[in-house]
């Protein structure tokens, strides 16, 4: 396959920004507009070949955007949030006029046009994940650390902590009041309290993950699987059905046992913490378990799994700022944006 | 290679290869020599003793760490596992006794020989660890050879003269076993000569590792982990100064020219902990890609004694084997690594947790933790191990160095990052 060529960059007010995360698991693509709105996300399975997952996650991205840019643009339904991508209105509707050609192709109908009128509008696309390397058409890679950072803080500014519980490992991330990285850990070397554990005894236990996850919301009990390794796990969970333990709280103590790892990394715990990652986006129960082992609650962004390919697109759209002598957002005000009221600068 | 600007290469380099060539084949003919005989030493030990009664000293956590550069131990620490180590002790230990129970050495390619000297004798120090005294007694059953030692004490606070007395006391018993054994008298003279060329050749080795003061500093601990050899294996002898007089001059050279071991140094970073043998190169590169220069290290500096001042030369050996920084406690341990970041301008602290080598691993008692918590100081642990490359993520590992790279990098820059707000889906 002959590799593609990388985006072109643009400094316009037009310009699009793009955040692939590309996990063991899942690549997750965001992608922003110049003011730094959510247009269009996607989630596809990483498969065996990044750069061609992290192709497919921008085509499925960039084509949630299409249906608002056709006749119906003004008024398109607002899906950011949908499962498999989605998009809404831009922000401060300077309308087709901003992406004449890429809306010209969707009222035509012709859907690749259109995707290939928004490819030429990325300015810039930040990769991330452990296949970030492997994203052909990124102009730079930041660790998924800075970028669910990033991510978590646009969406709770007070957050001063960031779980995520990926699939190959768990981090937690800790900023200052200035959003400044400041610490993180990251399990060890082994599958306990990843979502590569669940998914394994999930497996061995004949049923899927969301099966295990409503399982989990059921039970009242106690019981965490102590095991710090997943084989060992596997036969503690065999041991517990041999002694009749109901399946929910086996389940319930399953995400017990990644929510006491996370525990341990979290430590001492000082101001708001948030979660992220593919995990806590599909399992319920994982969130339940956190609270409930930190003592207070945890916050969960609207989009939890796409939330290091946010940062990365957020990154993307910053370091396109920095390479422009002014802000090209500075026309149309970001919604919500404000000075920080823990230091003296301006938004 | 990224970073802008290509590597400069050590040029004593070359020396040093000839340099380890001529003592490994030394070695060999020693062994094989029946008017010679050699001792097994370990690295922070009694090898000046040794050398002054003039047997060829040899030293197996040098094999130990050959066998990770070479990434073979995980083949052979099986047979170890399998002759009844446990795979989580010491893979220097178990990489050594699998290779030799396979008879297998990375010497024998590299130089032609058979492999490790047959001993006479093997000394050990338990001032590292106790792993040292379980490993000789391995070595001494299988080749039929005494096996002695000195135990100091362990993890000190402060070194008194009753310790310093204690430890001289158990290297005089070591002398008169080897004297009565061998039926050979150590000359006090001579084992003065020794110690002052060994402490000459350690306070060389000391200012080479101080032109890293400088920015960009002229040497890595990266190259530091080649360039320290002479400093152990070479001890007592004139060879170790005259080489570290040169690379002195080299480094020295490099400072005046500004030229840097990472040209482009953005960083500088300590290197607390183990090497990870088997990925040194990766490491090296990935550091140097991210214009990161690892400047000082608690392993590097491990051999840079105190100057010998021509006094007692076993009380020398006391109290250098003693005080060294893995036999301290945590308090000692942490105003060192204070000590260290103003001496050579540290940005962050990088602690290998080493799976199988607790006692060179500082960051299992909350040190790593409060030198973050109480100085504010940017720190990584990143596990991985001395040996055994099986406990080493390099994907995990390589994540973990940039994203140290990128937190200090926004330590450094005030940046936007109070915008709040905007973007909200």
């Amino acid at each position: 396959m002959t590799p593609p060529a990388l985006l072109p960059t643009r400094r316009d007010r037009e310009a699009l920004f793009v955040g692939v995360d590309a996990g063991s698991s899942a690549t997750k693509c965001v992608v922003i507009d110049v003011a730094g709105t959510l247009l269009s996300q996607s989630v596809v399975a990483s498969g065996f070949d990044y750069a061609v997952a992290a192709e497919q996650a921008l085509d499925a991205a960039l084509r949630g955007i299409v249906p608002s840019l056709g006749g119906a643009f003004w008024n398109a339904p607002a899906d950011p949030l949908g499962a498999t991508g989605g998009c809404r209105d831009f922000p401060g509707t300077t309308g087709a006029k901003s992406i004449s050609a890429a809306v010209a192709a969707a009222c035509r109908g012709d859907e690749d046009e259109a995707v290939s009128a928004l490819r030429a509008d990325i300015a810039r696309c930040v990769a991330t994940g452990y296949g970030r390397a492997n994203v052909r058409f990124a102009q730079s890679a930041v660790t998924e650390i800075t970028c669910h950072a990033r991510g978590a803080r646009e969406w709770y500014p007070q957050v001063r902590a960031i779980i995520d519980v990926g699939g190959q490992d768990t981090k937690v991330i800790r900023i200052n009041a200035r959003g400044k990285l400041v610490d993180y850990r990251m399990n060890a070397k082994c599958a306990a309290g990843t979502g590569t554990f669940l998914e394994s005894i999930a497996l061995k236990l004949g049923v899927p993950l969301r099966t295990l996850d409503d399982l989990a919301l059921t039970s009242t009990g106690r019981t965490v699987v102590n095991s710090y390794c997943t084989v060992f796990a596997g036969t503690e969970i065999i041991e517990r059905i041999k002694n009749g333990e109901p399946r929910q709280d086996i389940a319930l103590g399953l995400f017990r046992s990644i929510a006491t790892r996370v525990g341990e990394m979290v430590g001492a715990r000082d101001g708001a913490v948030a979660a992220t990652g593919g995990v806590v986006a599909h399992c319920r129960a994982m969130v339940k378990v956190l609270e409930e082992v930190l003592g207070a609650s945890v916050l969960l962004p609207p989009l939890p799994q796409q939330a290091g390919a946010y940062g990365a697109a957020l990154l993307a759209r910053e370091a396109q700022w920095d390479d422009v002598s002014e802000d090209p957002g500075a026309g149309r005000r970001m919604p919500g944006r404000s000075a920080c009221h823990e230091c003296s600068s301006q938004g | 290679m990224a970073g802008g600007t290509k590597r400069i290469e050590i040029q004593s380099q070359q020396r040093l290869k000839s340099l380890m060539r001529d003592y490994f084949l030394d070695l060999d003919a020693a062994a094989k020599d029946p008017a010679r005989r050699v001792a097994w030493c370990t690295s922070v030990g009694p090898c000046e003793i040794l050398v002054a009664l003039g047997f060829a000293t040899y030293f197996p956590e040098n094999h130990g760490a050959l066998l990770g550069a070479k990434r073979v131990s995980h083949h052979y620490i099986p047979h170890a596992v399998g002759a009844g180590y446990c795979a989580e002790s010491c893979s220097y230990t178990t990489a050594d006794i699998g290779a030799a129970l396979r008879k297998y050495s990375p010497l024998q390619e590299a130089y032609g020989i058979d492999g490790p000297p047959r001993p006479d004798v093997l000394c050990y120090n338990t001032n590292q660890c106790r792993e040292v005294q379980d490993w000789f007694q391995f070595f001494g059953k299988h080749h039929e050879s005494p096996v002695l030692g000195i135990c100091p004490p362990r993890y000190l606070g402060s070194v008194s003269v009753a310790h310093i007395a204690f430890v001289r006391t158990q290297l005089q018993q070591l002398v008169a076993d080897i004297e009565s054994r061998f039926h050979v008298k150590l000359d006090p003279a001579k084992l003065q000569e020794v110690v002052a060329l060994s402490s000459r050749a350690s306070a060389l080795w000391r200012r080479v590792l101080d032109t890293a003061r400088s920015s960009p500093s002229p040497i890595t601990f990266w190259d530091g982990l080649i360039h320290m050899a002479p400093v152990i294996l070479m001890r007592g002898s004139r060879v170790a100064i005259e080489y570290y007089e040169e690379l002195l001059r080299e480094m020295q050279g490099r400072v005046e020219s500004g030229i840097g071991a990472v040209p482009a140094e953005r960083f500088r970073l300590y290197w607390e902990g183990m090497p990870v043998w088997p990925r040194v190169r990766e490491l090296s590169e990935k550091c140097f890609d991210l214009k990161v220069s690892v400047v000082a290290s608690t392993y590097c500096n491990s051999w840079a004694f105190e100057e010998y001042d021509g006094g007692d030369p076993l009380e020398w050996m006391a109290r250098t084997s003693t005080e060294i920084f893995i036999n301290r406690d945590e308090v000692f341990k942490q105003s060192f690594l204070l000590e260290m970041r103003e001496r050579f301008a540290i940005d962050g602290f990088v602690f290998h947790n080493a799976r199988t080598c607790p006692n060179n691993t500082n960051s299992r008692f909350g040190l790593a933790q409060r030198l973050r918590d109480e100085h504010e100081l940017p720190v990584l642990v990143v596990d991985g191990d001395l040996s055994d490359g099986r406990f080493f993520s390099t994907a995990q590992t390589m994540t973990n160095l940039e994203a140290f790279v990128e937190q200090l990098a926004e330590l450094r820059t005030p940046s936007r990052a109070c915008v709040t707000g905007g973007g909200k889906p």
